[in-house]
């Protein structure tokens, strides 16, 4: 069997070959069946949620399956991270203030109770910090062996006004491009913690909801594109801006804050902080006059400490997003799988 | 058979912007022959009327005595009925380039002896002009924008004619007649001496112009300034290479810690007072095309240590344009002369580029108002193995036509192959040849991906092709392998993409036309088709296809890239002493504390971003570390290349070579080799443990390939890749085959490093015939 004839890690990896795949087999079959005249953001967007315009209101979808490696890690779990994760594609969609989550549990037989406990714990504490209640759910037990731990489902739906909502494809040239905060723990912290690493220096997931910091940061000024880069990370997130936005993207290297422990455990094991997956910030593209602005409102939050301004939209290189490291200019491509080196 | 005749003649071949026509007129006047001749598309089109000896002696005289920089590939001829014209005339060209390989416009070349009299001649209308030239010598490729060749379609067209320039320009005797490139204080290209941007913004006086600029850089140079210097087809920094001091500073303020350096010298003999110049090297020195030689050192002065640090060579070239020769009139010699560009970017071209990308490295700029069309960096050129081999085959070498043995009249399509990422050439292929373009660089970065579509929009329109199919390297990651798929979107057919050993292998075979061979390829990195990285392997290679037969063991790169800049970490996968990796890992400086170094220990063992390689450059970087010669890799190939240093005072030592196998084939067993290596620096000076690793590796692969030759019966050995440019390697393996009956293939046209990837890429896509609707 060839490569082509099973499904591989890289099918889920979140970048190229996962559009391909989502392109290719899911989104032609579902995207306009039965699809409403409603549907503002629809499955072909692959937005981070869905946009029902209803009466005078929009509805906001969005679902996520959650799996991770150790269950419980430093900084969080797999409980706060199916509440956040789904509470935080709601937000970047412009839906801060979540109606209702759905909790589906898949639980392995032989799991310990006081695990699954400590797990409900930690949603039920991130509920509280969201502002937002699991009013729904499921529970499935499986053999030992046919899943691995825990693995949660969450579906959450917000709704906003009418045209509210904010879409990951809404970049123009001007705009200034702020993060809410440092890139690199999330996935960092889970490799070494997954591979046993012993690293020096403090390891953190930063996985939280933002709906906070995203509401101070459309209060603050203009959002014209806002996206959470998860999987494959701040370089994914940003290539999906600029391809989608039709624009191109500057990015102002050592203005992207990164902390240290999570550069030096980067350099160490040759893996870029922006190739991998955040769990608690949000990229905004923000109108030039507002960027300031929106960088003091995210400062005031939780969050968004770290927050900065960290490039700009440009109307070259379309589709491209050039890294400017302060001693030349590169283009900065999204992971594939595993990064293969080019040095010759 | 003194009856009037008339003979139609083509001539095809690269013989525009070569004189050829004052050259047909004159041989035709001397035999007192009439009729005419004219360019043609990309050809020269003449008819002879007279007795048809005479005739038959211009034509000769045509196939064989034509000028230095034509070569003649055919003249047709057909006979008719004589007209009655009378005289000889050079007439206007007509017509657009019919399309074809044949370089219809010639490389840029240096100075000829004619033209380098008149420039010391006081007398000479062209006395001290740095820019003159003749139908023999000067900028060609670098200045044309179309063809066919004419003064208007190249950056000469801004630069009206003087009524003496012009005179010669129209008399047939004159060695500037038709001389595209002619120009003369009066009516030429301006140089002038710039200190600061303001000069180029406001359009101020500049500080100097003519020879006084020349002359003030000179004194500027002697000062320890470091200087921008726009030539022919590019723009250099220059210093004073005998000055550490100098030189550091332009090492501080270029972000280039120990990548060496280029240096200029007068002559050969100045060249002789530091590095040795054997017969090959004074040949290459000489050559009227100048390319960078890179050549041993012979003295242990301190300034060469700073201009190419560590290493036992040095890159020299003689000067190769008017201007060189009179800057060394007002300094001493050697001068470095490198490319005026920041890492990883394109050589400036404009006196502007310079002050904006780095005006804070210049103390000065040389500049003038002759626009460089196409950015041409210097070849460089090195002697392996007593033979010449192309580090990087540009200036003086592009646009000429390498063959295509595979292509089929008719049928062949045209290709375009894009190239890799790093040392990128791009190419054009038609049934009958080939047309490398030159050196682009890493193509990683808007600018360089700016040269290269520059780069493949310039060969079209010179080769008057349009490609039907696009080929380009297997890496999915590379963004010529993304610009391929644009070119396909846009109408080509492909991507081929071909595996980056095949395309260094059949880059080789073609070379030499050989269909079929056993091909050792020993290179740093390449996507191979299982998705790890390739790069010491033996190959059963034709033009279409591979297969492959052997190599290296593979082993991993613990970090991936990071394990290519500090190779100690490779050392992690390959030794089994703990301590004494950790011992390498810190003393490198590749990790800070033993614990960062369990780590990389750690992330070798459970592969976690280590990627799988079967390198055989890797397996030198790692040597590298383990016997102390690099820590760190600051520039391509350094590891390797300071092994090669350090191997050259070691000797070889007894080793047993340890072999094993994978899916059938015999693989060098590099983890076995490694430790053996490791043990053998107990008793052994770190020299001969060099010595013996190259040994080691040469002697395998070669045993490998020879074996394989004779068990499927093929005929040629070969051995090619970037590790083909170290010496003691190339000649191990040349003394293993050259005693079997197979012959050898060593490369000699095409570079055996990435800038040879283009072309083959470019001869497996014409094997493989894909065409256009096939694909569609
Ligand atoms: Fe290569
Ligand atoms: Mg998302
Ligand atoms: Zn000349
Ligand atoms: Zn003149």
């Amino acid at each position: 069997m060839s490569d082509d004839d099973t499904v591989t890690v890289a099918h889920g990896a979140g970048t190229g070959k996962t559009r391909a795949f989502l392109e290719d087999s899911v989104v032609s079959r579902f995207a306009q069946n039965g699809a409403g005249d409603d549907l503002a953001v629809g499955l072909d967007a692959l937005d981070d949620g869905a946009v029902h315009e209803i009466d005078d209101r929009s509805v906001v979808v969005t679902t996520d399956s959650h799996v991770v490696s150790p269950l419980s890690f430093p900084g969080g779990d797999i409980g706060r991270l199916a509440v956040a994760g789904t509470v935080n594609d709601l937000a970047v969609m412009g839906a801060t203030e979540p109606l209702s989550l759905t909790c589906s549990l898949i639980v392995e037989a032989g799991t310990s109770v006081e695990l699954l406990e400590d797990i409900l714990d930690s949603m039920e504490a991130t509920c509280e910090a969201a502002g937002c209640a699991i009013t729904t759910g499921d529970t499935k037990v499986m053999g030992s062996g046919e899943v691995d731990g825990v693995v949660i489902n969450t579906t959450g739906v917000g709704v906003i006004p009418q045209g509210a909502h904010v879409p990951d494809a809404g970049l123009s040239p001007g705009d200034k491009l702020v993060l809410s905060g440092a890139v690199g723990d999330h996935g960092i912290t889970l490799l070494a913690e997954r591979e046993g690493f012993d690293i020096d220096g403090e390891l953190r997931s930063d996985v939280a909801p933002v709906n906070d910091a995203v509401a101070a940061a459309l209060d603050a000024g203009t959002i014209t594109a806002m996206k959470d880069p998860t999987r494959g990370g701040l370089a994914t997130a940003l290539n999906e801006m600029a391809t989608k936005g039709a624009a191109g993207i500057v990015v102002d290297e050592p203005a992207v804050p990164v902390h240290d422990a999570v550069s030096a455990a980067g350099e160490l094991l040759g893996i870029d902080p922006f190739d991998v997956a955040n769990e608690g910030e949000v990229v905004f593209g923000v109108d030039a006059a507002d960027a300031d602005a929106v960088v003091d409102a995210l400062q005031a939050t939780s969050v968004g400490a770290d927050a900065a301004v960290i490039g700009e939209v440009t109307d070259e290189h379309t589709g491209r997003v050039v890294l400017d490291t302060g001693f030349g200019r590169r283009y900065l491509s999204e992971p594939e799988g595993e990064q293969l080196p080019r040095i010759c | 058979m003194d009856e009037r005749c008339r003979a139609a003649v083509q001539i095809s071949g690269t013989v525009q912007g070569v004189g050829f026509r004052p050259f047909v007129y004159r041989t035709a006047v001397d035999a007192g022959i009439a009729g005419y001749v004219r360019n043609t598309g990309g050809a020269v089109e003449a008819a002879f009327e007279g007795p048809q000896a005479a005739i038959e002696q211009v034509l000769q005289t045509v196939r064989t005595d034509p000028p230095p920089l034509s070569t003649v590939e055919a003249v047709d001829v057909e006979w008719r009925d004589p007209t009655g014209v009378e005289g000889f005339e050079i007439c206007d060209s007509t017509g657009k380039h019919a399309g074809g390989v044949d370089a219809p416009v010639p490389p840029d070349t240096g100075i000829c002896e004619a033209c380098l009299d008149d420039l010391r001649d006081p007398d000479s209308r062209y006395h001290e002009y740095w820019a003159t030239a003749c139908v023999d010598c000067g900028p060609r490729f670098a200045v044309v924008e179309d063809v066919p060749y004419d003064r208007a379609r190249t950056s000469m067209a801004a630069f009206p004619l003087c009524e003496d320039c012009r005179e010669r320009y129209e008399t047939p005797t004159s060695r500037r007649c038709h001389a595209q490139t002619i120009g003369c204080p009066d009516c030429g290209p301006t140089l002038r001496y710039e200190i600061d941007a303001e000069c180029v913004a406001t359009g101020a006086e500049c500080v100097a112009t003519g020879t006084d600029a020349i002359a003030r850089a000179g004194d500027a140079l002697t000062d320890g300034s470091i200087l921008a210097i726009k030539g022919t087809g590019g723009i250099h920094l220059v210093c004073d290479a005998t000055d550490p001091e100098t030189v550091g500073r332009l090492r501080a303020r270029t972000g280039r810690p120990a990548k060496p350096f280029a240096c200029m010298a007068r002559s050969v003999d100045a060249i002789e007072a530091f590095a040795e110049v054997d017969n090959t090297a004074r040949e290459l020195l000489t050559d009227v095309r100048s390319p960078i030689v890179l050549l041993e050192t012979t003295t242990a002065a301190s300034w060469l240590d700073v201009v190419a640090p560590g290493l036992s060579t040095v890159g020299v070239m003689t000067p190769y344009a008017g201007l060189h020769h009179l800057l060394f009139d007002h300094v001493d010699d050697p001068v470095v002369m490198t490319s005026a560009n920041r890492p990883g970017q394109p050589m400036c071209t404009t006196t502007e580029s310079v002050w904006d990308r780095l005006g804070d490295v210049v103390d000065g700029v040389v500049g003038h108002d002759r626009e460089i069309v196409a950015r041409c960096d210097d070849s460089v050129v090195r002697v392996v193995d007593d033979t010449p081999r192309f580090v990087r085959r540009s200036r003086g070498w592009t646009p000429t036509t390498l063959p295509n043995p595979t292509g089929v009249d008719g049928e062949s399509p045209v290709v375009l192959a894009v190239g890799p990422e790093r040392d990128a050439t791009v190419a054009v292929a038609g049934s009958d040849g080939v047309v490398s373009s030159q050196h682009i660089g890493a193509v990683d970065s808007p600018n360089t991906l700016a040269f290269h579509r520059d780069a493949v929009t310039h060969l079209q329109e010179l080769t008057n092709l349009s490609p039907d199919v696009v080929a380009c390297d297997r890496h999915p990651d590379f963004l010529t392998t993304t610009e391929a798929e644009q070119y396909a979107a846009d109408g080509m057919a492909g991507p081929v993409a071909v595996q980056h050993h095949h395309a260094h292998a059949a880059a080789l075979c073609a070379e030499h036309d050989v269909n079929r061979a056993i091909v050792v390829v020993a290179d740093g990195t390449g996507y191979g088709p299982d998705g790890t990285i390739w790069g010491g392997e033996v190959l059963d290679v034709t033009y279409e296809g591979f297969e492959r037969v052997g190599g290296l063991s593979s082993f991993g790169l613990p970090g991936g890239e990071v394990a290519i800049e500090y190779p100690a970490r490779i050392l992690a996968t390959l030794l089994a002493d703990t301590d004494r990796i950790d011992d390498r890992l810190l003393e490198t400086g590749a990790v800070e504390s033993r614990d960062d170094a369990a780590v990389v220990r750690q992330q070798a063992e459970r592969g976690v971003n280590a990627p799988t390689t079967t390198s055989a450059g890797r397996y030198l970087d790692a040597v590298s570390a383990l016997v102390g010669a690099c820590d760190r890799r600051t520039y391509e190939g350094e590891p390797a290349q300071r092994l090669e240093g350090l191997a050259r005072d070691g000797t070889p030592q007894p080793i047993d070579i340890p072999y094993k196998t994978r899916s059938g084939d015999r693989v060098l067993d590099v983890q076995t080799l490694v430790r053996s290596l490791a043990a053998l620096t107990a008793d052994a000076s770190a020299a001969d443990v060099a010595a013996t690793a190259q040994h080691a590796l040469a002697s395998g692969l070669a045993t490998i390939a020879l074996d394989t030759a004779a068990e499927r019966n093929v005929g040629a050995v070969g051995f090619t890749g970037g590790v083909a440019y170290n010496g003691a390697i190339s000649r191990q393996l040349r003394t293993h085959v050259e005693p079997s009956d197979c012959r050898y293939l060593q490369p000699a046209a095409v570079p055996p490093g990435d800038g040879g990837i283009a072309y083959g890429q470019a001869i497996v896509a014409t094997a493989r015939n894909i065409s256009v609707a096939d694909n569609r």
